[in-house]
């Protein structure tokens, strides 16, 4: 197995402006799309498969580093959505790859206000889990171990099969009829870049 | 069909589909704003589809604009009434809307941030508040009765399940843990409703047993409801260090549990909102002033074009005006509408139908009166008569070209002049002009009257009548001269009489002349045998003397008869040349005996000429012997009898001038030489240029007599060689020859 390390990507926010001014930047706004982030750091540190048990399990590390306004909006109540998305095709050499396995591997994290713990939640198997600070919420998202990726007996041995892994964060609001205001708010999302190796069976 | 109606329906479809998306995006994302999850996604595209028609809105608006500028700067006709409307009606809509955004937004701002006041947040912190105290009393009573467990653990010193089962069942918890600082599970104690295998002890919690503290949290549940967690070292408070740590997880009542959701779900929901405000805030403010912007360029639109719509007649109809002005009577305007403006546009068209009519009754009748004019000129033309026209200030305005052959002028060159003082000095038409003038200047503008002119080739009688024009006012608009040269008329006329008097000395003077020549005779020869020898004188003489007068007199009756007499003319071709050498021959050495020369200039290029012969040998016999008689006395006379083929009036003509060096015409007799009787000589009957002028006009030529510059007199006359110029002539003579024949016959 080889790995090649991609670099991650770090991105820019915008800053929220004077009401009348939104008419002024409107154009720009919507020419440009939502702007990221700038200092939101999510990037995929190392990422690696293993065999255990007749299944490739998945240990990746990410790098998280959120500003001061996305953790105030997640401790003002915004939940905060961690994607891990896994792709695996075959790597053919003048044939298009095709997939082999794809998979997304979802955790949300919010504030409870009451019991003033951070809630960690993954949207594949519903377990949930809380935590006394955000650092440590973060350190937790920022690590996955043993995530099941495919069946070992669907891999030919030989083959290579490329591997890749990336982030995707994003900042939502937990009753989603205000999600639109969101277009209007810093836009804290970012993507990782793809941190892709080769895995040959 | 047509073209521009398509087009305005096409426009018109457009304007409609286009502003029923802008208001369809802006319901969508006025539901946005009201929270309609299934938009919400579509915010950001809504929000272009909106500011895209705002921009396509501006451009047609800025094209509106920079169109009426440019028109207004180009001084287009209607741009400023244009500019006016749509100024007025732009402010009449921008006012009220600005007022009701004014408004709009302030009510907005204030309402939103009367959501958030500081009542709603202090009553949602305190109700949390009173939660956390609510549950931190349970929490503190679970640690309690956690660190009595470990301490009654810590005494049995051991974690036997029986005791841990026992511990668990008093102190009321789910879960009971003995763990060692590392994590791994001791002993474990759970009750029937937990889960088999129980879960890792939270590094956290290890962490801070390690440092000897009790641990204690409330944990919430994915399912709703709460748990705490409680942990402390194993040897109770008393801060004994030890490897292992009891766990403890106790629940919340459900009641309990269910507020505290509650609670946390409202101040969840309201700090998320208010975080949100600024956002909320904007977005409403945003779309409300997209709304008004929209609003706002489509009523500024809807000015300009509710002004186009209705300055676009008004400036049809000046244009329609002016090219009315212009002579254009064709202008149709379109009828647009069914108002008054329509009203008006039907009274142009009307009025433009009526005008076109107009003009061609104008112009049918101009055509006619024209083709009337034309006709008049040509009669005009045709007439012999002269006619000139004169404006009120007595310039010329028209004359016929009777007028210009009759005052031997071309008038038409003095168009535009006074009719006084125009020609020669001593001209006919100076002479005419100035006795119109003398009679005009004397308020005369009614008369007739014969005037007599000496002119240069002679006496000239016009007989004239001039005639005011009608004018608008009482001032006449001019005056019309309709003259006509009698010359001719009166010359035949006195002919005539003449004629008569040569035929009545004929018949009743000549007849008695032989009887009393033979009554003289007789009486000589019956008387004087007997008589003395001085009687037989006496009678002699008076016999001799009365034969001798009877003899005058019967020559003067045989030459009056001679003229009387209507002659038969037999035309054929002559060669007036050799006539003419003939002839001065037979004089040459006659008139060399008397000292005069005679000269003869002929043209060769002279054609012969269709004429009687014998009458002309006796015309040019006529003239030699006036002049040889008019150089009797006189020494170096000189005679020249010149012949030339010339042009007059488009035909050719042989011209004959027989010319002396005497003493020439007596100037006040000049223009009547040619009349019978009229003689300078001592002797002579004064009919020979009466027969002169009397062969001429029976060939239709001409003859005048004018005295020579340097001396002497000169006849010069004219006989016709074409047909057209000899029918010419003695067309222009005819009327006055009618009577005359008469008269010889």
């Amino acid at each position: 197995m080889s790995n090649s390390q991609s670099r991650a990507g770090h991105f820019s926010g915008r800053s929220s402006g004077f009401p009348l001014a939104w008419l002024l930047c409107f154009f720009a706004t919507l020419l440009c799309g939502p702007v990221r982030a700038a200092d939101t750091t999510l990037e995929v540190i190392g990422a690696s498969i293993k065999l255990d048990e007749g299944v490739y399990v998945l240990d990746a590390d990410l790098e998280i580093d959120l500003p001061g306004g996305a953790r105030r909006a997640i401790d003002a109540g915004l939940t905060l959505r961690l994607n891990y998305e896994i792709e695996m095709e075959r790597v053919r050499r003048y044939l298009p790859d095709p997939d082999v396995a794809a998979l997304v591997q979802g955790y949300e994290l919010s504030y409870h206000a009451l019991s003033q713990r951070y809630i960690l939640r993954s949207l594949n198997t519903g377990e949930q889990q809380d935590v006394g600070s955000l650092a440590a919420a973060l350190d937790r998202l920022s690590s996955v171990r043993g995530l099941p990726i495919i069946d070992a007996a669907l891999l030919e041995p030989g083959p290579a099969y490329a591997v890749r892994v990336r982030a995707v964060l994003t900042l939502r609001s937990a009753p989603d009829t205000l999600s639109w205001l969101l277009f209007w708010t810093d836009d804290w999302s970012a993507t990782s870049e793809w941190y892709t190796w080769t895995h040959r069976r | 069909m047509d073209t521009p109606s398509l087009r305005r329906a096409a426009a018109t479809a457009a304007i409609c589909v286009g502003g029923l998306l802008w208001l369809s995006a802006i319901l969508l994302m006025a539901r946005t704003a009201q929270h309609a999850e299934p938009f919400s996604r579509l915010h950001p595209w809504i929000l272009m589809i909106n500011v895209a028609g705002l921009v396509v809105l501006l451009a047609l608006l800025a094209t509106k604009l920079v169109q009426l500028v440019r028109d207004w700067r180009g001084h287009v006709i209607g741009s400023r009434l244009k500019a006016r409307m749509v100024w007025t009606f732009g402010v009449l809509a921008t006012l009220p809307i600005l007022l009701v955004y004014f408004f709009a937004v302030q009510f907005l701002s204030r309402g939103i941030d009367s959501w958030f006041n500081v009542e709603i947040r202090q009553s949602l912190d305190d109700a949390l508040v009173l939660s956390r105290s609510a549950l931190e009393t349970r929490m503190r009573d679970h640690l309690a009765a956690t660190e009595l467990i470990a301490d009654e653990l810590a005494m049995n010193g051991g974690t036997a399940p029986g005791i841990l089962e026992m511990l668990r069942r008093q102190s009321g918890a789910l879960e009971l843990v003995v763990a060692t600082d590392s994590g791994a599970i001791v002993a474990v104690s759970r009750g029937l409703e937990t889960d088999v295998v129980p879960d890792e002890v939270p590094g956290e919690v290890l962490m801070q047993a390690k440092q000897g503290s009790p641990f204690v949290s409330l944990e919430p549940l994915a399912e709703g409801g709460y748990l705490i967690r409680t942990a402390v070292p194993l040897g109770g408070v008393a801060g004994d260090r030890s490897d292992m740590v009891v766990q403890a997880i106790y629940p919340v009542a459900e009641r309990l549990g269910a507020l505290a959701d509650t609670v946390q779900a409202a101040y969840q929901q309201f700090g998320e909102k208010d975080y949100l405000r600024k956002p909320l805030k904007a977005s409403f403010i945003l779309t409300l002033t997209v709304v008004l912007l929209l609003s706002l360029l489509a009523a500024w639109y809807g000015a300009i074009f509710t002004a186009q719509r209705l300055v676009q007649p008004i400036q049809d109809l000046v244009k329609g005006t002016r090219a009315v002005a212009q002579g254009d009577l064709d202008t149709r305007l379109p009828l647009t509408s069914h108002d008054e403006m329509g009203f008006l546009v039907h009274s142009f068209n009307d009025m433009t139908k009526r005008l076109r009519h107009a003009r061609e009754d104008q112009q049918r009748a101009q055509q006619a009166a024209e083709t009337e004019r034309a006709n008049l000129a040509v009669i005009l033309a045709r007439l012999s008569t002269g006619v000139v026209a004169l404006e009120p200030d007595l310039r010329i305005r028209t004359a016929n070209r009777a007028a210009s052959s009759i005052l031997g002028e071309e008038l038409d060159g003095f168009i535009g002049s006074r009719f006084a003082g125009l020609g020669a000095p001593e001209g006919l038409l100076r002479q005419f002009g100035e006795a119109c003038r003398s009679r005009l200047a004397a308020g005369e503008t009614e008369w007739r009257e014969q005037f007599v002119f000496q002119a240069g080739s002679g006496r000239r009688v016009l007989m004239c009548a001039c005639t005011p024009l009608p004018a608008e006012g009482e001032a006449p608009g001019g005056y019309v001269l309709v003259f006509d040269d009698i010359t001719v008329m009166l010359q035949a006329q006195r002919e005539a009489a003449w004629g008569e008097v040569a035929r009545r000395l004929a018949h009743e003077i000549k007849n008695p002349l032989t009887p009393i020549r033979l009554s003289a005779e007789r009486m000589r020869l019956k008387l004087m045998p007997s008589m003395n020898e001085r009687d037989a004188r006496l009678l002699d003489r008076g016999t001799e003397t009365i034969v001798q007068q009877v003899e005058a007199m019967k020559e003067m009756v045989n030459a009056f008869s001679e003229y009387a007499r209507a002659p038969r003319v037999e035309m054929a071709e002559v060669n007036l040349n050799r006539l003419v050498t003939e002839l001065t021959d037979l004089y040459r050495a006659q008139v060399a005996g008397r000292g005069v020369t005679l000269e003869v200039r002929l043209d060769p290029g002279l054609v012969a000429v269709v004429a009687d012969r014998g009458r002309l040998r006796q015309l040019l016999h006529n003239l030699l012997t006036n002049a040889v008689e008019a150089l009797e006395g006189r020494p170096g006379g000189a005679i020249a009898v010149v012949t030339r083929l010339a042009e007059r009036g488009g035909g050719r003509v042989a011209e004959i001038a027989v010319e002396d060096n005497g003493p020439g015409f007596q100037r006040e007799l000049v223009g009547q030489v040619f009349d019978p009787y009229v003689t300078t000589k001592a002797r002579g009957t004064g009919l020979g240029l009466a027969i002169v002028r009397r062969i001429v006009e029976e060939h239709g030529g001409s003859v005048e007599a004018e005295n020579r510059p340097d001396g002497g007199a000169r006849v010069r006359i004219e006989l016709p060689l074409d047909g057209a110029t000899r029918g010419e002539t003695v067309l222009r003579r005819e009327p006055h020859w009618p009577e005359t024949r008469r008269e010889r016959a």
